[in-house]
Parts: C-alpha cells; sequence; structure tokens
C-alpha cells in the first residue's frame, strides 16, 4: 500500500535459513495447511478468466441469455471459495507466526538472563532492546510475508503460466514474451533500491540520533549558546535524509510507470498477434479476452517477488543478529554437578590468589588473597582503580576469575549455582536500582515469600519507612520506570530494605556515590548501615569515614594487590598506605580545613 | 480542515509543484481511461468487421501510444506531488528542531524525549505520507474515476450506473475495517510498548535482577507480557486479514454483475462485445483508486492527529525568551543580586505523579522570599537539604526558569530584560547532572567556545585535573566520547563539565555540586585550583560538603522553603544554627575515631 517505504532487497543463507527452521519446526502441522489452502486458492483464482471466455463463446455469441447464469453462478462461489481460503490461510500463517515470535523472543530474552555482567558491558541496553523488538518483529514478516507469501507468489505464477499453455500455446507465447523484460526491469530496481534504502536507513539513523542527544542536552546547548551550530548540523543531517529519500521516490517514479508501460505492451501484443491468431480461426475471442486477464494475474506475483525479496533479505540481516546474541555462551556458567551448601550457611568468605581482569590482558586484581571469618565485616578502601568494587562483582560471581579462586564456607562459588548462591550473598549495588511497580514490590522483588509484614520491618530498620509512609499510598506507591519520581536517597534506602528483607548471611555493599545525598539523608543511611552489617559476613566498599568506623576489619588495597590488612587503629599505628589514604579521602571529611597535608 | 490550515503556510512554497502534478494527472487520466475505449474497439473490429491487419497495428500503436504517456505523466505526478512532499517534510522537521531549541525546561519537564522524538520522525512521516502518497493517489483517484464515469456512462448508462454503485463499497470497506484496525492496532502498539519498556527495565537493572537471583521471575513476567501482546495482536490481524480479501470480493462481484447483465446486454444485442470488455476493463482500472480512496481517508485521519502533534510543539512559545526590545548590552561584570525571589513548585510531570495528596496551598512555593546579594568577583555558597530547591534557584541566574516573584538582577539589571545569548554567555555552568556529547571529548570541552586556543584548552583541562586522564584514553583529547566511543566514569564526566565550564572564562561560574562524584582529594585540587581562576570573578557555589563551602565569602543555608541563615563560614559556626549543626554532624564522625584534630 505504503509503496515508497517499502524496501526491496535480496538474500538468502542457508545455515540462518536451517537455523530459523529449528523455531518452525514445532508448528509444521499449520503450515502445511496453509500452504495446501493458498495452492487451493491459487487455483480457483484461475476460474474467473475462464469463465469470461466461456460466456462470452457461449450463451452470449449465441445470444443465449439464460445460459448466463450457470455461468454467473460459477463465478460467484469461486468468488467465495477464494475468499474463504484466502482469509482462513492468513489467520493460520498470522497466528502461528505469532507463537513463533513469542517462542523466539522468550528464547532470546532467557539467553540474555543467563549472560554474566561481561556481556552486558559490552552491549548497551539499546542495543538488546533492538535485538528483542525490532530484529524480532522482522522476523515476523519473514514469516508471513517472506517464505508462505512469497511460496503463494511463486505458485500462483506458476498455475497462470501453465494453465495459458494449457488453453493456447500461441496466446502463452505472446503473453511469455515479455515476461524475461519485467522480471530483468524488477530485478534491476529491486537492486537500486536497496542501495537506496540503504542510505536511507543510514540517513534516518543519523537524523534521530543527533536529535536525540540534542533534546537530551538542550540545557547545554541553550546554557553554552550553541543553538546556531547545532542548527546547522541539523540541517545538514535533515537535508541528506532528504536527499536520499528523494532518490527513493526517483526510483518508484521510474519503476511502477515503466511496469505500467510494460503491460501495455503485453496488451498490445496481445491485441495485434493474439488478434492475427483469432483471425486464423486458432483462437477464439473469448480467449482473448480471458488472456488478457490471465496476463495481468502473472504479472503481479513478478512484482511481488520483487517486493519479497527485501523482505528476505532484513530478515536474514535480523536472524543474523539473534543468532549471534544467542551463540554468545553464557561465560559465568552453573557447574554441570553443583554442590549445595551445608545448612545453615555460616558465610566464611576466602580469596585465594584471585587474578581478574575485565580484559583478561589487563588484570584489575594481581593475586589476592584473604579470608574473612564468618561474621565479620570487612571495608575495603584504595584509590580509584585500586579493584575494590571489583572484589564485590567476583564474589556475587559477576564475573568469573581468571586465577585462584574464591571460597564460600568452603566450597568453590564456581561449584555452587548462582541462584544458589546469591540467595546467600546480597549486593547491594552502587548505583541504587529501582523497578516500575510499588515501593513494596521493590522491596521483595519478585519473592512472594516476603510477607507485608517483612518488607515493612526491612524498611523500618533500613530507615526508609518515614518516606515510604509519607508517599501517597505509602507502600502501594507507583514507582516509575527506573525509580524516575524518587530521590538518589530514597532509593539507596530502598536498596538497603530490600537486602534486609533478603535477609542473606553474606553482604556486600558498594557505599559509594552518596555524596549527592544531604546530610541529614545521609544519616539515615549511615544508621542503616549499621542495622545492615550486624551479625552478617560483609565486605563494605567504603567512601566514607563514619563506614569505616563500624568495621572489624579493613583492607587495603594497591593496584590490585593486597597491601595492608587489619584494624583501624592498628593499620593507622602502621602509618602507611592507609594512614596516608586516611589522611586524603577521610580526614577532609572529618576537618573542614583544607587537605594542607596533600 | 484543520490539517489543511495547519499544513497551508508549510505547502504555500510548493504551489509549483503541486500545479505540475495536477497538470500531469489530468494528462494520464486522459491516457488511463484512452485504453479501455481502444481495446473496445479492437474487439468490436476482431469480433464483427473481421478485421484487416493494419487496422490492429494501428491499435496497438495507439495503446502503445497512450501506455507511453500514461507512464511519463505518472512519472511526473510522483515526482512533482512526491518531491514536494519531501521537501515540506524537510522544511517542518527543520522548523520543529529550530522550536525545540528555543524551548525552556518548563516544557521539557512537560514531554518525554520519546514523545518528542515520535513528534519529530513518526507523526511528521504520517503527515508526509498523506501529502506525497496520499495525495497523488488521491489526485489520480478522483481524476480516474470521474473520466471513466464519464465514459462508461456515455457508453452504457444502465451498466455504468450499476458498477458506480457497487464499486464504492471498496472504499467503504476500507474505512469502516481500517478504522476498527486502526482502534486495535493501538492496543498493539501499548502492549509491544510493555514489552520493550519491560526489557528496558530488565536490563538497565541487570546488576540488581542478578544480585537477588530473580531472573526466573522476571522470565516469567516477559512471558505473560509477550502472551497478552500476542493475543491482541491476533485480534489484529484475524481482522486486518479480512479486508484485503473482502475488498477483492467486491470487486469480483461487480465483475460478475458485469458479466452477467452486460453478457444479457451483448446476448440482446443492445450492446458490443468490445464494450462488455471496456466495461471489464474499466472495472480493472478502477479497483485500486477506489481502494486509494479509502486509503486516503485513513490516511487524512492520521495525519490531522499527527499534524494536530506537530502544530502544538510548533506554536509553543519559550516562557524564557529574549526580552522584546534588548537594550544595549554592556560586558556583563558579573554582580549578582536576587530580590524577594520566591519560586512556585512546576506542574510537571514529576509532580502531577507524585500525587494530588502533596499540593497544599502552604506547600504551593518551593523558596519564598530569598534575597541576597553577591558583589562581583566574590563567592556564594549555597547548602541545604536534598530537594529543598537548591538548583531551582541558582537556574534562576542562567534563565533556565524565571522566577514567579523577586527579580534576578545581574550587574543592577534585571536577567529578563538582558539578550539571552549575552546573559549565558557571562555564565559558565557546571549542572548537577552532566550531560555530555556523543563527539570527540575536545569538542565536548571546547562547546562553549569553539574557536579555543589549545593553550587555553590545556589550561581548562589542567584546572579540572582531566589531563592526566588523557594517557587512558585511545585517542587523546579526540577520544569519541559516548556509547561508540569510550563511556567516561562519573568524576571524569564532572570534570568534563568543569574543563568546558572554565574554558569560556565566564564573569559568572556556578557549580551544582560539580564536585560530587569527584574523590575527596581531587575534588580539594580542583577547588584549590578553581579559586585562582575565580580570583575577580564572582561564583556560586552548591554542596554538600563543608569542605567545599567553607572557604566561600559567604554561605547561605535554606530550609523550609526560605533562607534560614547567612553568613561567613566563622559566622554561621558562632550562631550556632543549621550550619553549625551540619558541621558538628561531620565533626562527630571524626570525633568518634578520636584521631584527627579538630583545626577550628
Amino acid at each position: 500500500m505504503t509503496h515508497d517505504d517499502e524496501i526491496l532487497g535480496r538474500a538468502y543463507d542457508s545455515r540462518l535459513m536451517r537455523r530459523l527452521g529449528v523455531f518452525i519446526a514445532p508448528y509444521w502441522r499449520p503450515i502445511v495447511l496453509t500452504l495446501l489452502l493458498m495452492t487451493l486458492s491459487a487455483l480457483i483464482e484461475l476460474a474467473p478468466p475462464f469463465l469470461v471466455k466461456q460466456a462470452i463463446d457461449g450463451p452470449i455469441a449465441s445470444k443465449d441469455v439464460n445460459g448466463l447464469i450457470p455461468i454467473f453462478a460459477w463465478y460467484v462461489m469461486a468468488l467465495l471459495g477464494s475468499f474463504a481460503l484466502r482469509y482462513v490461510q492468513t489467520s493460520i500463517i498470522q497466528s502461528t507466526s505469532q507463537h513463533i515470535m513469542v517462542d523466539i523472543r522468550m528464547r532470546l530474552f532467557e539467553h540474555i538472563q543467563q549472560m554474566s555482567l561481561a556481556f552486558f558491558d559490552r552491549n548497551p541496553v539499546g542495543r538488546l532492546i533492538t535485538r528483542i523488538t525490532n530484529d524480532v518483529n522482522t522476523l515476523n514478516e519473514f514469516m508471513t510475508q517472506g517464505t508462505v507469501a512469497l511460496l503463494g507468489d511463486v505458485v500462483r505464477f506458476v498455475f497462470v503460466v501453465i494453465t495459458m499453455f494449457a488453453l493456447n500455446w500461441r496466446l502463452a507465447l505472446i503473453v511469455a514474451l515479455i515476461f524475461p523484460v519485467l522480471i530483468v526491469t524488477t530485478a534491476v530496481f529491486q537492486r537500486v533500491m536497496r542501495r537506496i534504502f540503504r542510505e536511507v536507513r543510514r540517513a534516518l539513523a543519523q537524523v534521530n540520533a543527533f536529535l536525540n542527544e540534542q533534546i537530551t542536552g538542550v540545557l547545554v546547548t541553550q546554557l553554552f549558546n550553541r543553538e546556531q551550530q547545532s542548527r546547522a548540523r541539523f540541517d545538514v543531517l535533515s537535508n541528506a535524509y532528504q536527499d536520499a529519500q528523494f532518490r527513493s521516490l526517483i526510483a518508484y517514479a521510474v519503476f511502477f510507470p515503466v511496469v505500467g508501460f510494460l503491460s501495455a505492451v503485453s496488451m498490445a501484443l496481445l491485441l495485434n498477434l493474439g488478434g492475427l491468431v483469432v483471425l486464423d480461426g486458432l483462437a477464439t475471442i473469448g480467449l482473448l479476452i480471458a488472456f488478457l486477464q490471465y496476463a495481468d494475474q502473472a504479472f503481479q506475483p513478478i512484482r511481488q517477488i520483487a517486493e519479497r525479496y527485501n523482505t528476505l533479505q532484513s530478515a536474514m540481516a535480523s536472524s543474523e543478529r539473534i543468532f549471534g546474541i544467542l551463540d554468545t555462551p553464557a561465560d559465568v556458567q552453573d557447574a554441570p554437578q553443583t554442590i549445595p551448601l551445608a545448612q545453615p550457611v555460616r558465610g566464611e568468605i576466602e580469596f585465594r590468589d584471585v587474578v581478574f581482569g575485565y580484559n583478561p590482558s589487563e588484570p584489575v586484581l594481581r593475586g589476592v588473597s584473604f579470608r574473612i571469618p564468618a561474621g565479620q565485616s570487612v571495608a575495603v578502601v584504595g584509590a580509584t582503580g585500586a579493584g575494590k568494587s571489583s572484589l564485590v562483582s567476583l564474589m556475587a560471581r559477576f564475573y568469573d576469575i581468571q586465577q585462584g579462586s574464591i571460597t564460600l564456607d568452603g566450597i568453590d562459588i564456581k561449584q555452587i549455582a548462582q541462584t544458589e548462591l546469591r540467595r546467600h550473598i546480597g549486593a547491594v549495588p552502587q548505583d541504587p536500582t529501582c523497578f516500575s511497580g510499588t515501593i513494596a514490590s521493590n522491596i521483595r522483588m519478585h519473592d512472594l515469600t516476603i510477607s507485608d509484614e517483612q518488607v515493612q520491618r526491612a524498611a523500618a530498620i533500613a530507615n526508609a519507612a518515614p518516606f515510604i509512609e509519607r508517599l501517597p499510598g505509602g507502600y502501594d506507591y507507583d514507582v516509575r520506570e527506573r525509580g524516575a519520581n524518587l530521590s538518589v536517597g530514597q532509593r539507596q534506602l530502598l536498596a538497603f530494605a530490600r537486602a534486609i528483607a533478603f535477609n542473606p548471611e553474606v553482604l556486600l555493599i558498594l557505599d559509594e556515590a552518596t555524596s549527592s545525598v544531604d546530610t541529614a539523608t545521609e544519616a539515615l543511611m549511615q544508621a542503616a548501615l549499621v542495622q545492615l552489617l550486624h551479625g552478617r559476613t560483609s565486605i563494605v566498599i567504603a567512601h566514607r569515614l563514619s563506614t569505616i568506623r563500624h568495621v572489624d576489619r579493613i583492607l587495603v588495597l594497591h593496584q590490585g594487590r593486597l597491601v595492608e590488612d587489619g584494624s583501624h587503629e592498628e593499620l593507622l599505628a602502621q602509618r602507611g598506605r592507609y594512614y596516608r589514604l586516611y589522611q586524603q579521602q577521610f580526614a577532609e571529611q572529618a576537618t573542614p580545613s583544607p587537605p594542607s597535608a596533600v | 480542515m484543520g490539517l489543511v490550515r495547519a499544513l497551508s503556510p508549510f505547502v504555500q512554497r510548493y504551489w509549483g509543484h503541486v500545479l505540475i502534478g495536477i497538470i500531469c494527472a489530468i494528462c494520464s487520466t486522459a491516457a488511463t481511461a484512452a485504453i479501455p475505449q481502444i481495446l473496445g474497439a479492437a474487439v468490436d473490429e476482431l469480433n464483427v468487421r473481421g478485421v484487416i491487419f493494419d487496422d490492429l497495428l494501428r491499435y496497438a500503436g495507439l495503446l502503445l501510444a497512450a501506455a507511453v504517456c500514461d507512464g511519463v505523466m505518472r512519472y511526473g505526478l510522483r515526482r512533482s506531488i512526491g518531491g514536494a512532499s519531501y521537501l515540506i517534510e524537510t522544511d517542518m522537521r527543520e522548523a520543529m528542531f529550530r522550536r525545540l531549541l528555543t524551548l525552556d525546561q518548563a516544557f521539557y519537564s512537560e514531554n518525554h524525549t520519546g514523545d518528542l522524538m515520535a513528534r519529530v520522525t513518526n507523526d511528521l512521516s504520517a503527515v508526509r505520507t498523506f501529502l506525497g502518497p496520499g495525495m497523488f493517489s488521491l489526485i489520480g483517484a478522483v481524476l480516474l474515476i470521474v473520466a471513466s464515469a464519464a465514459l462508461m456512462l456515455a457508453r452504457n448508462a444502465l451498466l455504468a450506473t450499476l458498477v458506480l454503485l457497487l464499486l464504492p463499497a471498496t472504499a467503504v470497506l476500507f474505512v469502516v475495517i481500517g478504522g476498527r484496525m486502526r482502534a486495535i492496532y493501538r492496543t498493539v502498539q501499548d502492549q509491544f510498548g510493555e514489552i520493550s519498556t519491560r526489557a528496558q527495565e530488565n536490563f538497565s537493572g541487570i546488576r540488581t535482577i542478578k544480585a537477588y537471583a530473580q531472573e526466573a521471575a522476571e522470565v516469567r513476567e516477559f512471558r505473560a507480557a509477550n502472551e497478552r501482546y500476542r493475543t491482541s495482536n491476533v485480534r489484529y490481524v484475524l481482522l486486518s486479514g479480512l479486508l484485503w480479501p473482502l475488498i477483492s470480493v467486491v470487486l469480483g462481484a461487480v465483475g460478475a454483475m458485469v458479466l452477467l447483465v452486460g453478457g444479457r446486454f451483448v446476448a440482446e444485442g443492445t450492446m458490443t462485445v468490445g464494450d462488455l470488455v471496456l466495461f471489464n476493463i474499466y472495472l480493472a482500472q478502477l479497483g485500486w483508486p477506489m481502494i486509494a480512496l479509502g486509503w486516503t481517508v485513513d490516511l487524512y485521519q492520521q495525519a490531522s492527529a499527527s499534524m494536530v502533534r506537530i502544530s502544538e510543539l510548533l506554536q509553543r512559545r519559550p516562557t524564557v525568551a529574549d526580552p522584546p526590545e534588548s537594550l544595549p548590552a554592556p560586558p556583563i561584570a558579573g554582580a549578582i543580586e536576587f530580590r524577594d525571589v520566591g519560586i512556585r513548585f512546576q506542574r510537571s510531570l514529576a509532580h502531577a505523579t507524585a500525587g494530588t495528596v502533596a499540593v497544599h496551598d502552604d506547600r504551593d512555593w518551593v523558596l519564598r522570599h530569598v534575597s541576597f546579594s553577591v558583589p562581583q568577583g566574590t563567592s556564594l555558597a549555597i547548602v541545604g537539604a536534598t530537594g529543598i530547591g537548591k538548583t531551582t534557584l541558582v537556574n534562576l541566574l542562567a534563565r533556565v526558569r524565571d522566577p514567579d516573584e523577586g527579580q534576578v538582577l545581574v550587574d543592577g539589571r534585571d536577567v529578563r530584560v538582558l539578550p539571552l545569548a549575552n546573559l549565558r554567555r557571562a555564565i559558565g555552568y557546571v549542572p548537577q547532572d552532566t550531560f555530555l556529547f556523543s563527539v570527540p571529548l575536545k569538542e565536548n570541552v571546547t562547546f562553549g567556545k569553539p574557536d579555543a586556543e589549545i593553550d587555553a584548552i590545556e589550561r581548562a583541562l589542567r584546572i579540572s585535573r582531566l589531563s592526566n586522564d588523557l594517557i587512558q584514553f585511545p585517542n587523546g583529547i579526540e577520544t569519541l566520547i559516548g556509547e561508540r566511543g569510550v563511556t567516561l566514569s562519573g568524576g571524569q564526566k564532572q570534570r568534563t563539565a568543569i574543563a568546558r565550564a572554565v574554558l569560556r572564562d565566564p564573569a559568572i561560574l556556578v557549580l551544582d555540586d560539580a564536585l560530587s562524584s569527584v574523590d575527596a582529594h581531587t575534588a580539594a585540587e580542583i577547588l584549590a585550583e578553581l579559586r585562582n581562576v575565580m580570583r575577580g570573578r564572582t561564583s556560586l557555589i552548591i554542596a554538600q560538603r563543608i569542605a567545599t563551602v567553607k572557604d566561600a565569602d559567604q554561605v547561605i543555608v535554606l530550609h523550609a522553603g526560605g533562607i534560614a541563615e547567612q553568613g561567613t563560614h566563622r559566622d554561621l559556626l558562632r550562631s550556632n544554627g543549621l550550619y553549625a549543626a551540619m558541621y558538628r554532624r561531620e565533626l562527630i564522625q571524626s570525633e568518634l575515631e578520636g584521631e584527627v584534630g579538630v583545626q577550628h
């Protein structure tokens, strides 16, 4: 319908097709049924032109008015039959295709859920969303338009050609004369369009990316008086897009009239050469008229087949990307035979010669060993980039280490099922995440075994209850996407409440990025933190003096190595790296004087 | 006809295109309408007279001539009308973008980015589709229907009337089913939106989801959303699958009627076989134009809805704008005064959803009766709890918004009478949320001063302590920032923003919690550097930590909707109020340690 927006292209990749076949195979029954119905309807659609011929050569020529009635009846039946078949067939294939899409999308989503954080570091959220939405949708078009409809077009074309030759080979040859020209024209056009549409898409993507960034950062543009430059840049992108669109317009403006002309040529040929055939008595006038219609029926599939190739092409590209994700092995995987933790879990942690780097050639931790007895709270300090947050991520097994071992209660965490490990190890991330839903659903997540009372108790312990109770609706307050209608401090308190509600034996806390919280809120968070640490094995990445005050022991990391280990007093007495770090990072929080020592 | 009125300013420029298009359409219609006449006559001669080969050649020649004319004219029609539609689209897109650049934060807090994007992309494309394919289909269809109707009526009035009565059923079907389809489609789209939102939340919150081992539950919820989407989508496809087969049934039925009634006429001898062929071909030619009528109705409705959204944007005027007549603008020296300033809560989206409960009369004001003055070359620090309105207050200076009460003066003149560009050029602003563009680091730093010398850039990088980070980046200062380039840490982003502001060499520097992600040590270094830079310039500093604010010439404490305390660090400590309490809270922490001597 929207000729100008249709993209033409051609692509076929048997390897990808086979892999897509895996998703399609369970639905072979409805698909075979669709193909049968399609063949049937293609057959029935051959009848009307033939009936016209019968009418003209029969009753009309012999002036038998009543003879028209049965032909009319057949004609109407053919119409209704083809309507019913087409509708049933479309319905079946569309619903089947919807099922297949859900299958593919779920498979993709489940696979992504198993990926480690390294995967999410590599793949921006936007890209993953595109895979799950647009690329899967493209496959849907491929199913409905690309495969089944394409087959339908081929079948239709073959039937018309066979019928024409069966009825009168001379006339059929005349019609067939034009096929090669039509096929070449469509093929050329489709090749041109593929290139043009790639340009259009690229130009549009650039316009959109620029626009999105400009809208998000409009305040900066305005404050820094950059409107003029932004306008100029946008005009350049916008004009490039327009130029690309214009090329597609010209291509269509040429193609459609040419196709129209070709069909007129075939009519002229039929009239001219076919007329001779009729004059020679080798065909009837009715048959000539029927052939005018058959010629049209044969042209349509050729035009559409060209358009279907585009769908095939983008489907191949999409499935390539989808399989690209499905083929990414989960780098953090459960061991074939996991070892259950002995109950109750005590929470004893040991790092033994742990070597780790997000990029294995650039280790962040270079052989770190320590043991934390059950119930002890430990603060990890060090300069930025010393590997502190990596420690936390490794303990929760968000990433796998390259060398050494990490054990929980003496069992290597690689031997423990991830879900079990994380049930006992709570990690409060640096950037407190909230989800759309209610306050309660943000605390208990999907775990319905956590009762309302437990939710409220957790909120109370985390000092979150006062602000929650002030919100309209309290625990049922509608939290918007990513907690947009909560402040950073509120989100942090909720994250604490969540950790308390899940009551893990081992707690990992990234205590950073809270400096944009005012002192009153911070005091609340401090108190909550103390509650959290109480009686639990915990590793805190500390950025605040007061946090350090509450832990039993301090580990100092420097350039990926553990350089000091002891209590606050011991380490200060050593006058080593901790002492200096303390002077730099924490003393300032305590003393309002300028850091003259540095 | 709101659409027409809204579009006319944009279409006016291209009347020439439209005129050429209409001429082409008329010629093409004439050619198209001639083809059945030629064929009909040929068939008659074939049937009745027993033709001479020369006649057949003549007919074929005429047919081809008509087809060539038709093709050329169709090309002209598409080219002129379609071409104009793209030109109009570009004009509108640029107009919208210009408008977006002038609109203020009040507007942006009401409208989501995604929604604004949709207006510039989807809505615009709906309007363009109506103007291009919609219009040339409509023009072609109307002309062809009128011409064919006249010619058919001239040939056989009774049969023509039958055809003309039955054919419009296709257009009606299209409008009726199309309307239903659109209604269902909206649901489908919403549910699709839900799928993508869920995926988005899941992927962005994956750390938390994994930390609490919620993957299985997430998969369950995602499946449920997918099933809902599938169900409504099946409803949609069942309906849309009905449309085209139904239309071809109607077309076929008309064909059958022509065969029956026309065949009877031919048999009775009141009509020739050629006429029957002629009717058949007109019928085939009229199928698409009839559908096109329905289609353009549909396009018109979509374009109208979209144009409303586009006009909303185009007609929106910024509340913060240049004064009507700008005074001659001397360079800004940087003395700041806030005179009895009051700020109301904005009815933004965030507040609207935060519930109506929060909107009490006495809580209408964020801040009220705020007065202070910052002499040229001095500094003012602002402290106060989260959400008290510190950012909103300093935002008045650069006119991110205007106060609801009172005045903000720079060099003794109300900021609202200063040319906006001059005012903003005088301010170096480091916002709370750092926004960097996905361009090379250098371009981000020189954002407010594109012609900056390399020495100046290096100095700005040194002051913001960004120079040391440069070696970490693959291409140094030319490294591309953002999703396709290097992702900066929070601290690096903030320091880039500081460099960006410093490079402007502004009369006034505004730091809105600008060091929150920078570690304390580096922050102290930057502050020390800034103090040098800011000698002789005015600065406003928002901060949470005493260390950042204590050296300011004056400090104000915001509390309970106004200024609670005002003075120097020492004054405020002496007056033993909120500021002193805040100071003590930080102090207590160190006293508990018993390690660090207090130096005041």
